[in-house]
């Protein structure tokens, strides 16, 4: 017997979520464009999107985020800091790529300085994903060596009934324990049986992939020329991707006031690496194509000891010449090391 | 009770001719309204209209954009070039929702020290009513807020 | 002998005579309705080669790339009358020499592909001209009369909601073939004149900078409309200028490879009734 989770009562659990003071984020498509978006009602929630067109990142790490704010004044500055928001919530439906995502940064974040824009985040907010029935060409969280329902990164995992008619539940921390808490009674026990996760792929040989990208012989591969070639530099890859986490930090203003903002940056940039004096170590796109494929799957690895991909495709599902990992990785893996 | 409305406006202007009409202006002493801050460039074919947006987004009411007359211009034909860019950068305006009542351009030549002071004051008087420019104000706002998620 | 096969005797043909150094065109994508491009330097890559009415993108932009033209080679590319016109305008603005390159053009009705008959863009200048006779009539767009029937107020409501999801991540520009600065003004950050911060303050400043930069160049090929991760409808602006610059100036981009820029021309009797 296990717990479930009814989608007829799913109205009520928002309901509940939100009297308990918790904001409560989903899915949601508008018109031709889906992301992860506040909810009143759980109507508005589109659960049976593969996967929404952008990543969970943003909701722990914004696209532009100030930081704290400056003024000049004739003999001293004053500054006020921006604390990262307290607000507690729930992201109901999360796939479990994009959670996974978000427990792939926590190292990076947490490194040597704690980021607590990004911790006050994590620590307020109760993941719940469900597990994946569908995926599209582009999936490739297998590959990664995860799978349509890792529970890694994830507070609670919901796995879709056969029927259709909910989820079995599966609590994985404390944090998603008293989110469901609030709705014990709202859950039933049952023993129905959980409709099967979809089947993704493999799509190709990672070990193969990391073991030729830690071959220093090959950074300077012709390789990288040939697959990069059609790259048009854009950095709708790095941005939509829940694991990239580059960003930049700006002052907005003058010489008297202004606000210092955390923005994203991309690897794909010409300008992310460009030195004042005007050289640019990675000078062209190749040179910065090999950077993110490196970064992933060899640098960040070499130190957090985890891949920096989590294998939901948005590099080359958005794509506009269709490129991404996958395709770079599956050709790699051909070959030699 | 708060104070009235004063408008903030930015006049982006050339330094041969509208400049100059300027200058006549304040020399032959006539009173205009204060609300407009000059900018003077070298001519109206150096006006980006990059220069227009940022006064908005910094928080101006109104902008004007003047220089000399078709014919004028100390470089021959930078107002010629400017012209063609403000008509489509007026349409471009006008497409996004940018009110159009808020950009005004002009030819005011050096002599025209009368013309220029009336401009200015009915200028201001015509944002004066509009108010001041509430949804850029608000999106202004917007980026001096913390992050709300 | 469908057009397809037919295009690709032809890219064999000039690549094997040396005519040209490489053919720039399609070849299938991920998945069945995607198409990615493909740079044939050798007979034998022609073999991957594919023409059919899903290879919509402009390839254009390609041929700008640092370096390509630089040795006075000649470069084969497969071009849309869209691209043909894109072509004409890097050419008027000096970013290429229009000898080098063969166009090996195409058009697409439908389903339907139709080989374009000629080799430079030159040979086109007929059907480009029939292209701007009926501009008028192509440039209308339902949603961009629905938009200016609405108020000002409502307008901008429109474009702030569109405009807030926007996430600078410049696909739009770098999609562009007309994108082609080597510093964008938004990339010039001594100081930084346009800020990076996609709020939707700074979403506006960038989306009517990168509108306003391509009035009267943009020939609507919907690059950056396709590119747009978070759909923004970029065409309906850029059409709405290219419109603009129809209805003012009498100008449609990419006409020829000497037509003047409509922002680097003017006449002396513009129109000038909103000027006080």
């Amino acid at each position: 017997m296990t717990r479930i989770l009814l989608s007829d009562k799913l109205d009520n659990c928002v309901a509940r979520w939100r009297k308990a003071g918790l904001t409560v984020i989903g899915p949601v498509k508008k018109e031709t464009f889906s992301s992860y978006a506040v909810v009143e009602k759980a109507a508005e929630f589109d659960l049976g999107l593969v996967l929404p067109d952008r990543s969970i990142k943003g909701l722990f790490f914004p696209q532009t985020e100030p930081m704290l704010e400056y003024t000049i004044k004739k003999q001293a500055i004053d500054t006020k800091d921006f604390a990262p928001p307290s607000d507690k919530r729930i992201i109901f439906g999360a796939r479990p790529c994009d959670a996974s995502g978000l427990a792939i940064d926590d190292p990076l974040f947490g490194w040597d300085y704690k980021d607590e824009y990004w911790f006050q985040r994590r620590n307020e907010t109760v993941i719940v994903s469900i597990a994946c029935t569908r995926a599209d060409d582009f999936c490739m969280c297998t590959s990664l060596k995860l799978a349509p329902d890792s529970t890694k990164g994830s507070d609670v995992l919901l796995r879709p009934l056969q029927n259709n008619k909910g989820w079995l539940v599966q609590e994985l921390t404390d944090r998603g324990r008293e989110a469901f808490s609030q709705i014990a009674d709202l859950l039933q026990e049952g023993s129905e049986p959980a409709a099967p996760t979809v089947v993704v792929a493999e799509k190709f040989n990672l070990d193969a992939c990391v073991a030729w990208l830690q071959n220093p012989a090959n950074f300077d591969s012709s390789f990288w020329k040939e697959i990069s070639m059609r790259c048009i530099g854009c950095a709708s890859c790095t941005f939509l991707c829940p694991t990239c986490h580059c960003f930049d930090f700006q002052d907005e203003g003058d010489t008297y006031s202004g606000i210092r903002r955390k923005n994203w940056d991309s690897c794909s940039f010409a300008l992310f690496t460009m030195h004042t004096s005007g050289h640019n170590p990675r000078a062209t796109q190749s040179a910065r194509w090999r950077q993110r494929i490196m970064h992933k799957f060899n640098y960040f690895p070499g130190k957090f000891s985890v891949n920096s991909c989590s294998g939901c495709g948005r590099c080359s599902r958005q794509c506009p010449v269709d490129m991404g990992i996958t395709e770079t990785l599956q050709a790699i893996s051909t070959l030699k090391p | 009770m708060s104070e009235p409305f004063e408008p903030k406006i930015i006049a982006f202007v050339c330094t041969y001719c509208t400049y100059a009409g300027a200058d006549l202006a304040g020399t032959s002493r006539l009173k205009y309204a204060p609300n407009v801050r000059i900018i003077r460039l070298p001519c109206t074919g150096r006006i980006s209209p990059m220069f227009i947006l940022k006064a908005l987004q910094k928080g101006a009411d109104g902008v004007l954009v003047s220089g000399c007359h078709p014919g004028d211009c100390h470089f021959t034909h930078g107002n010629y070039h400017a012209r063609r860019r403000w008509t489509v950068f007026r349409a471009l305006l006008e497409f996004t929702g940018i009110p159009l009542d808020r950009v005004k351009f002009s030819w005011i030549s050096a002599a025209e020290g009368a013309k220029f002071a009336e401009f200015m004051n009915s200028v201001t008087e015509d944002i004066r009513k509009l108010g001041p420019f509430d949804q850029y104000k608000e999106l202004i706002k917007e980026t001096e807020a913390p992050a709300t998620l | 002998m469908t057009i397809q096969e037919q295009y690709k005797t032809r890219v064999r043909e000039l690549l094997s005579s040396g005519t040209v150094k490489m053919v720039i065109g399609y070849k299938a994508g991920t998945t069945a309705d995607r198409r990615r491009p493909l740079f044939i330097r050798t007979p034998e890559e022609a073999d991957q080669l594919l023409l059919d009415s899903a290879c919509i993108a402009n390839l254009s932009g390609y041929l700008i790339a640092e370096g390509l033209l630089s040795d006075e080679k000649r470069v084969g590319i497969f071009l849309k009358p869209d691209g043909i016109r894109t072509i004409n305008i890097l050419a008027a603005e000096a970013q290429l020499n229009i000898e080098q390159i063969i166009v090996l053009g195409f058009d697409i009705t439908g389903q339907e592909v139709t080989a374009l008959q000629g080799e430079t863009a030159g040979d086109f200048s007929a059907l480009i001209e029939s292209i701007k006779e009926g501009a008028p009539e192509a440039l209308k767009n339902p949603l961009i009369d629905q938009l200016e029937q609405l108020n000002p107020k409502e307008r901008f409501a429109y474009w702030q909601a569109e405009f807030s999801r926007c996430i600078k991540c410049y696909a739009c520009r770098q999609a562009c073939p007309m994108c082609y600065c080597r510093r964008c003004i938004v990339d010039c950050n001594q100081p930084q004149w346009v800020n990076t911060s996609s709020h939707t303050l700074g979403n506006f400043e960038w989306n009517i900078v990168r509108a306003f930069h391509l009035s009267g160049r943009c020939v609507g090929c919907g690059n950056c409309d396709r590119a747009c991760p978070v759909n923004i409808p970029l065409r309906l602006i850029n059409a709405r200028m290219a419109q603009e610059v129809l209805g003012s100036f009498d100008h449609l981009a990419g006409m020829s490879d000497t037509q003047e820029p409509v922002l680097a021309s003017f006449k002396k009797d513009d129109s000038e009734t909103f000027i006080l």
